[in-house]
């Protein structure tokens, strides 16, 4: 595995809900569901507005739905927990 | 031209790499090197509009592929003449043998459609082409009419046949391949990446292509066949009619440059696809220790940290 400076991408050292930043990691079904969320309100947004379509638009769409996405929702679900208590 | 299929070659060369290169081939040279093509000459193909006024190309198709015109940058000696001056730039046989990889495989793949690429530049400006669709950029028609012919004829089929190829090669894009194979090739950009992006982003950024690829793909097809409203022989249709004929469709005439008989292309292209990938086996070796050689003169350690000079 390549293990540049305090950058590893070996899974063994750290946990496996967490990465190297101790972000979250997306796995199995959720992966997925982000995914499709991202591919669906791209393509969506594509049909009717053609400028979308490029090389620079579509992974900046698909890399900050799936940075941003999951933390959003953590909080939002957070928040609603602390309401209910 | 191919449209998603550029994007997933990508992936599909990353997952065939020559055995002694799996996890040591720059997946951004691979990336770099297909996108090269049209990133130096699609931009004056259709254009822009400012006030009024058109700046581009007053032929497109000559512009994009013939010669005199950018056609060169579809060609492989081209692709290897610029992989060439990155290997006495840098001595770095990751990223060369990457984008030379990349750049064959968007070079050769744009023989499909009715205009083709200049395979023997420079010993011949002729175009090969298989004519498998018909090319429509034109100054009129623009992006949008190009994205119709090209999805209702068999450039979607091109994409769809490229998009299982990578199906089949799955585990390229899963996290392990990404881990194993695609980060130690680039540890310094993944690792500068790193310092902005969790690794959920770094996946995504490594998966990106592909999604747009796909993405591009339904887009473009939906707006051709179920939103647009063209008007072919004088009549307004629902979304454009699909033509799965050779060269087709039927509904726009192809543009064409003077070329060899397609029956040629194939072989040909495939031909040079073979070389290309013996030249990489065969130079693998001798660019490794040519490599360490220059490393070990100026004192630097491998950053990949990949130590293999064979």
């Amino acid at each position: 595995m390549a293990n540049v400076g305090r950058v590893t991408t070996d899974p063994e050292a750290i946990s496996p809900d967490l990465d190297f930043r101790g972000s979250r990691r997306l796995t199995g079904a959720e992966e997925w569901v982000w995914y499709l969320v991202a591919a669906v309100t791209y393509i969506v947004a594509g049909i009717w507005h053609k400028w979308l379509l490029n090389w620079i638009i579509g992974p900046v769409w698909l890399v900050v739905m799936i940075c941003v996405g999951p933390p959003l929702v953590d909080r939002v679900r957070a928040a609603l927990r602390g309401r209910r208590r | 031209m191919s449209w998603a299929a550029h994007q997933f070659e990508v992936y599909a060369v990353q997952a065939h790499l020559p055995k002694k290169m799996i996890g040591k081939v720059s997946f951004w040279a691979i990336f770099l090197g297909d996108f090269t093509p049209d990133f130096l000459s699609k931009f004056w193909v259709y254009g822009f509009t400012i006030n009024g006024t058109r700046y581009g190309a007053e032929i497109p198709h000559q512009w994009h592929r013939g010669f005199p015109g950018m056609g060169f940058t579809h060609t492989l000696f081209f692709g290897l003449l610029i992989a060439a001056g990155f290997w006495l730039w840098k001595r770095n046989r990751a990223f060369v043998i990457g984008y030379a990889l990349g750049y064959a495989a968007h070079a050769l793949t744009d023989i499909n459609d009715s205009v083709g690429v200049m395979l023997l530049f420079p010993f011949t400006t002729l175009n090969w082409t298989s004519e498998t669709w018909a090319y429509a950029a034109t100054v009129d028609g623009g992006k949008y009419l190009d994205g119709a012919a090209y999805y209702s004829s068999l450039g979607l089929v091109m994409d769809v046949f490229w998009l299982i190829v990578v199906c089949f090669s799955w585990r390229v894009l899963t996290r392990e391949h990404w881990r194993t194979r695609v980060v130690p090739a680039d540890a310094r950009i993944w690792a500068f990446c790193g310092k902005y992006l969790p690794e959920r982003g770094l996946l995504a950024l490594y998966r990106a292509t592909f999604f747009y690829g796909v993405c591009r793909m339904i887009s473009w097809s939906a707006w051709a066949h179920l939103v647009a409203r063209p008007v072919i022989d004088g009549v307004e249709r629902v979304g454009y009619p699909f033509d799965l004929s050779w060269n087709g469709p039927y509904w726009l005439a192809a543009r064409s440059l003077p070329h060899v008989n397609p029956w040629l292309a194939y072989p040909v292209a495939l031909a040079l696809l073979a070389g290309v990938y013996v030249a990489a086996i065969r130079l693998w070796e001798p660019m490794g220790r040519a490599e360490s050689e220059r490393r070990s003169r100026s004192g630097t350690q491998d950053a990949s940290g990949v130590h293999d000079s064979a």
